[in-house]
């Protein structure tokens, strides 16, 4: 993985850098926006590379952002000392998980482990909070994007919660 | 047995390594700070520059300008306030302390001296020890403001040398993000969130009280020339240099405790070299002026704009401004405290860091999964 510092602009490979905007294309919060803008959100990610069974995040730390997958896959369990890990998720190229914490520091509800080693890049709160402030325009598409993800996510639950209720309510009356 | 004796011979190595580490940095830190001293000097002022600046960048390039015209603008303005600086303010203060200088060995300092003299003669009945208390204030009084005048000399040097430091102040400014995903793309994966965090809340809370500190020391400055004004205008000008003196108390007062005496006792000085009429009601003008500037500072100004998280022990602030002192003279003593506060404000987040993320268990989930892999 190239470093930040030494990494020399002219001689990036490009085709790394077009899977780079290629994998963030794919990420609905991003998919509305301009080359141009796509590049300013490419300054701000981290890249990273985690090995087989390492885990990327843990449940109960504090939530910081989200992470993207550029290739490989992802488990996301959900660890319960009664009931043991369960898992939530199987995730793979293109896939984002923890987006929740790029709104608050609530702590992480379940923790993510790479599968086989992969390759994530990581968008944080803090970062997006500064785009917010200082390209209020590329920061409005992104929040919007993000709040109608979690819309649609809203109404998926409470379409689940009816179907369980009248489930409930079927059983109940006989 | 065999597993648990080996990977117990892992982390001992391990633990051994991270040891000799330290020491052999703190080795070097020691054996080199001689010779690296003065680029360091530059690089902390060149970083605390950037952070006090960084939020005009930002906020030109949230009014719609590109980074880099928002960095040339700012790069404009240092360079404007550093040659202003160094044009019109270094050589002044220089020249007043030399005045002062010159003052106090030739005739104001007698008439003191013959004043005490004669209080001493009537109280106490003791010429000598009246000669002997004259003379050690004298040394005193010269020593003190010769090593001023070496100061102001030496900021003067530094200054000259400083041309430099713009240049860093930039690429520290246009790069920040560049080199903080330099550090962070080294820290291994186990601690990146963790490492992550904790930079952003330093560099927030640092960024506050950096700006909050310069803020107070501006307002505090203003306030003091503006009340040393009105002491002129009522007593037809027993201050000269008034302006110098006010931004002097503004910078003294970055000194919590000692700080405003210290910004208060050159105007003191001044106003009895000038010898006005009516000294004794100047001076006490200027007490009652300083006086009512902190109150203005400790209730209304401090609590707006200085963080909280720093309020430091008085014996801390004294500790800090010796050590500043020693290390790097009176720009140490008055640096001394800014640095501690952020040293305060950054060991509290790593506190933070480490209580809330699993560091203890860094890979349970992980370890339990490739468990399960293996049965």
């Amino acid at each position: 993985m190239e470093s930040p510092m030494w990494g020399n602009g002219i001689f990036k490979k490009k085709n790394k850098e077009d899977s780079i905007f290629a994998t963030l294309k794919k990420v609905p919060i991003f998919s509305d926006l301009k080359p141009k803008e796509l590049a300013e959100v490419e300054k701000i990610v981290h890249q990273r590379r985690y090995k087989k069974n390492e885990t990327i995040i843990h449940a109960g730390d504090p939530g910081l952002g989200m992470y993207i997958i550029v290739n490989g896959s992802v488990e996301v369990v959900e660890e319960d000392e009664k009931a043991g890990k369960r898992t939530l998720a199987k995730l793979s190229d293109g896939s984002f998980f923890g987006d929740m914490a790029l709104l608050d520091e609530d702590p992480r509800s379940a923790s993510a482990i790479a599968l086989v080693d992969s390759d994530i890049m990581g968008f944080f709160r803090p970062d997006f909070l500064d785009l917010i402030y200082r390209k209020p325009k590329l920061g409005i598409k992104v929040l919007l994007a993000l709040a109608r993800i979690i819309g649609e996510r809203l109404r998926h639950t409470n379409e689940l919660l009816v179907k369980i209720q009248e489930r409930k309510d079927t059983h109940r009356n006989g | 047995m065999d597993s648990y004796a080996f990977q117990l011979y892992s982390q001992i190595l391990k633990i051994f390594w991270c040891v000799l580490l330290i020491i052999i940095a703190i080795a070097f830190i020691v054996f080199a700070f001689p010779y690296i001293k003065d680029v360091l000097i530059m690089l902390i002022i060149a970083w605390l520059l950037a952070m006090l600046l960084s939020p005009l960048v930002n906020f030109l390039e949230h009014k719609g300008l590109g980074r880099s015209w928002a960095i040339l603008i700012v790069m404009i303005l240092i360079f404007a306030i550093v040659g202003v600086l160094f044009i019109l303010l270094i050589p002044r203060i220089i020249r007043t302390v030399e005045v002062v200088i010159s003052k106090l060995q030739s005739d104001v300092i007698t008439e003191y001296s013959l004043k005490i003299e004669n209080f001493f003669e009537k109280n106490f009945n003791n010429a000598e020890l009246a000669r002997n208390v004259t003379a050690t204030l004298n040394e005193l009084g010269i020593k003190l403001l010769g090593s001023l005048g070496e100061f102001f000399k030496s900021v003067g040097s530094f200054l000259a040398s400083m041309v430099i430091i713009p240049f860093i102040t930039f690429f520290l400014i246009k790069d920040s993000r560049r080199f903080k995903r330099a550090f962070i793309s080294h820290v291994p994966n186990r601690y990146f969130e963790l490492s992550l965090n904790i930079l952003h809340k330093i560099g927030n809370q640092v960024g506050n009280y950096i700006q909050g500190q310069a803020t107070d020391a501006l307002i505090v400055g203003m306030l003091s020339i503006l009340g040393l004004f009105i002491i002129n205008l009522a007593f037809h000008g027993p201050i000269p240099y008034f302006v110098l003196i006010g931004m002097f108390a503004g910078l003294a007062n970055l000194i919590p405790y000692l700080g405003p005496v210290f910004g208060a006792v050159p105007a003191l000085i001044i106003a009895m070299l000038n010898n006005p009429p009516n000294l004794g009601l100047v001076l006490l003008w200027i007490v009652i002026v300083f006086i009512i500037v902190q109150l203005i500072d400790n209730v209304f100004i401090s609590p707006m704009v200085v963080s909280k998280s720093v309020n430091m022990h008085p014996l801390t602030v004294a500790v800090a401004v010796i050590i500043g002192g020693n290390v790097a003279g009176a720009m140490g003593m008055l640096f001394a405290v800014p640095l501690t506060g952020i040293i305060k404000v950054s060991s509290s987040q790593v506190i933070w860091g480490i209580k809330n993320y699993e560091l203890r268990h860094p890979s349970r989930v992980g370890e339990n999964l490739s468990k399960k892999n293996k049965q």
